[in-house]
């Protein structure tokens, strides 16, 4: 049984959490923010999904996905580094600069770095988060009688 | 530019590059995927060793490589650095690594395979790789924790109860090594206003006394944990004997190692003088270390026990060659590094070996416990020789690489006037002597245990010399140092007075002289 603000929660809240998150990836190169606070505010909307919805659900909707975006990630990340070769090192920045209605935007490597942190980060923590549920449901299962699972899921 | 500052970040871009595209492939249910990642493994670990023979044959010249990550300059951008030390350790743990990898392919189960075992070697690779090249002391923490995260998954892949519980004990007592090392990088910072590892070194003489010691026990402990001296070693005997034995042989020769090396390459760059001043402290910690260690692998029922006790006791004698690091000698100023350095490898190379052996005989026979095995001197000859080899050059035996190390450090140790614990170490010698011919005689001697049948999975032909293959290699490696000496000594002299030179380091990365005055923090804490 789970609680109906929790489920409105989650209806209301999950799409604002995303765009924070996306606001905090795209300012993250020059100010606070970046890659793995994104990917942790991604966690984060996730997390209230499992407990909104239980775990199950999101299993089945993210679960395949987590550890290949580990390794995208992962791979990502280097690729941008190494990219930066190409313009005289390892790491180097490379920047493409263009405007869109007069606003100048620039696109760079440590983006694109940032964007694979970013998936490391959500696929490392989703995946603990769903193993810590399965955890603790396997143990209520056991241990535990239905009263003391009620008090869990509220906490 | 050259060629070679270009190469510097590759032993950590490759095996990096490598192991995201095996976890990318080892999503793949299907057998094939294993497959994928076992050639990926080993064209990662073929590339990484090319790449380091290349940093070393460049660096023994007497050059330095620097790179500054991203082009920045030094103190504001991460400053990655080679000199032969870095090469030596770079081509060692790559030689070991590769070594390993038809060990695993033989040997190791699907279940630890789909786990992730090739991918996460490969990180672990990275982790060492990057705390060798790195020239930033946080930097360094960093690639500690890559360490310490991918040690920890190979430590519980798998699953076993005793695995856990080993894996366990091993990530709590190497998190508070780590904070340790977070907490010297930040009162450095602190102190000296920069993590640059050449700035450090500019700077931390003008650091008062106080704030001086505080960083290097920090420091210390952080690292001698890190590399289980004496009286921080508790966590490998709790842990080492329980993963796959390749999991065990890769850790001895990579982990223990990597907090060795830091020693080596921390302390006479940033405190020379405290270096000279602890002298007592240091050899003291290393005779214990030494004697702990051998008289804890005497109560042990297993090989791979018994084994990890060693790996501890033999880092009491590479304590020993950093206490006396700065001893001048035949072979130039930092003669005592040089025989450290020696040490170092030989006993990468020979621990190895000799876990790679026992492992091999805890697979077959289905145990490793020291009362049920025996007699496998006739099912087994080629095994029993080579690990009798690697059995006495451990103990130190001429014409091996364990008698040049310690008769090296033993003569310098003498030449400083420290008698005591120069004795302490040939008694522990004498003691590793016994207690490995006591191993041998267990597994190799006596009569067949009838009921311990070989596993058949592992009873190949070609599996049991795929495995003894590293075992072979090693041991080879440790007979040629001990035969040609001289070449030896000459690569890890100049190693050592590069590793001594804090001048030639600070002029190799060249920091720029930032502005910032040192915080006043300083001025508060002096008396």
């Amino acid at each position: 049984m789970i609680e109906i603000y929790l489920r409105l929660a989650d209806r209301a809240l999950t799409p604002v959490i995303v765009v924070v998150a996306i606001i905090l990836f795209l300012r993250g190169h020059d100010y606070p923010g970046g890659g793995f606070i994104a990917g942790l505010t991604v966690a984060a909307a996730i997390e209230l999904q499992i407990l909104a919805q239980g775990a199950t659900p999101v299993r089945e909707r993210f679960g395949r996905y987590l550890l290949p975006l580990v390794g995208l990630g992962l791979f990502t990340a280097i690729s941008a580094a190494l990219l930066g070769m190409y313009q005289g090192g390892f790491f180097k920045g490379i920047w493409l600069k263009f405007s869109i209605l007069g606003a100048e935007i620039k696109v760079g490597t440590p983006q694109l770095f940032d964007l694979g942190v970013m998936l490391v980060v959500i696929g490392m923590t989703v995946t603990y988060l769903l193993r810590l549920t399965e955890a603790s449901e396997q143990r209520s299962n056991d241990v535990f009688d239905g009263e003391q699972q009620m008090e869990e899921v509220d906490a | 530019m050259n060629p070679y500052t270009a190469l510097l970040p590759l032993p950590v871009a490759v095996p990096l590059l490598f192991a995201a595209i095996a976890i990318m492939v080892g999503v793949s249910r299907r057998p094939r995927a294993i497959q994928i990642q076992k050639i990926l493994s080993g064209s990662a670990l073929v590339i990484n060793l090319v790449i380091g023979l290349l940093i070393l044959s460049y660096t023994l010249t007497g050059e330095r490589i620097v790179f500054q990550m991203g082009l920045w300059p030094a103190p504001y951008g991460i400053t990655v650095f080679a000199d032969a030390l870095t090469g030596i350790m770079l081509t060692v743990v790559g030689l070991l690594t590769l070594l390993l990898l038809p060990y695993a392919i033989a040997s190791l189960d699907k279940s630890r395979a789909r786990l992730g075992y090739y991918p996460m070697a490969l990180l672990l690779l990275m982790g060492a790789n990057g705390a060798f090249i790195t020239g930033d002391l946080f930097n360094l923490y960093v690639f500690y924790e890559v360490l310490l995260m991918s040690s920890f998954v190979l430590l519980a892949l798998g699953g076993t109860p005793s695995q856990i519980n080993g894996a366990i004990r091993y990530v709590v007592l190497n998190l508070m090594g780590s904070i340790m090392l977070l907490l010297a990088a930040g009162i450095t910072y602190g102190t000296v206003g920069t993590l640059n590892m050449a700035q450090i070194s500019e700077r931390m003489g003008m650091a008062p006394y106080a704030l001086q010691a505080l960083i290097a026990g920090l420091l210390f402990v952080a690292f001698a944990g890190k590399a289980a001296a004496f009286p921080l070693f508790f966590w490998l005997p709790s842990s080492y004997h329980t993963p796959h034995p390749v999991v065990t042989a890769l850790f001895s020769g990579v982990l223990t190692k990597v907090g060795m090396y830091s020693l080596f390459r921390t302390f006479p760059l940033f405190f020379p003088d405290l270096l000279v001043a602890w002298q007592p402290f240091i050899m003291t910690i290393a005779a214990l270390t030494m004697f702990v260690g051998v008289l804890g692998a005497f109560a042990q029922p297993t090989i791979r026990r018994l084994l990890s006790f060693h790996i501890i006791s033999q880092i009491g004698y590479m304590l020993m060659g950093l206490g006396v690091a700065l001893t001048p000698g035949p072979f130039g100023v930092g003669f005592g590094l040089a025989m450290a350095i020696l040490f170092l490898v030989h006993n990468q190379l020979v621990k190895t070996a000799l876990l790679v052996g026992g492992g091999q005989i805890e697979l077959e026979m289905g145990t490793g416990k020291l009362s049920e095995l025996g007699g496998l001197v006739t099912s087994r000859p080629l095994l029993a020789v080579v690990f009798f080899l690697a059995a006495f050059s451990l103990a130190g035996f001429p014409p091996t690489s364990g008698f040049v190390g310690k008769l090296g450090l033993l003569q310098v140790t003498f030449s400083t006037g420290q008698y005591a614990v120069a004795a302490v170490s040939v008694v522990v010698s004498l003691l590793t002597t016994m207690s490995m011919i006591r191993l041998w005689q267990y597994i190799f001697w006596g009569k067949p245990n009838p009921q311990l049948k070989p596993r058949p999975r592992l009873a190949y032909t070609s599996t049991r010399a795929l495995m003894l293959t590293p075992a072979i290699v090693l041991v080879a490696l440790s007979l040629a140092i001990g035969i040609f000496a001289e070449p030896a000594l000459t690569v890890t002299g100049t190693a050592a007075s590069q590793a001594i030179d804090r001048a030639g380091y600070i002029e190799a990365v060249n920091p720029e002289p930032a502005p910032t005055p040192a915080p006043a923090v300083v001025q508060e804490v002096t008396p």
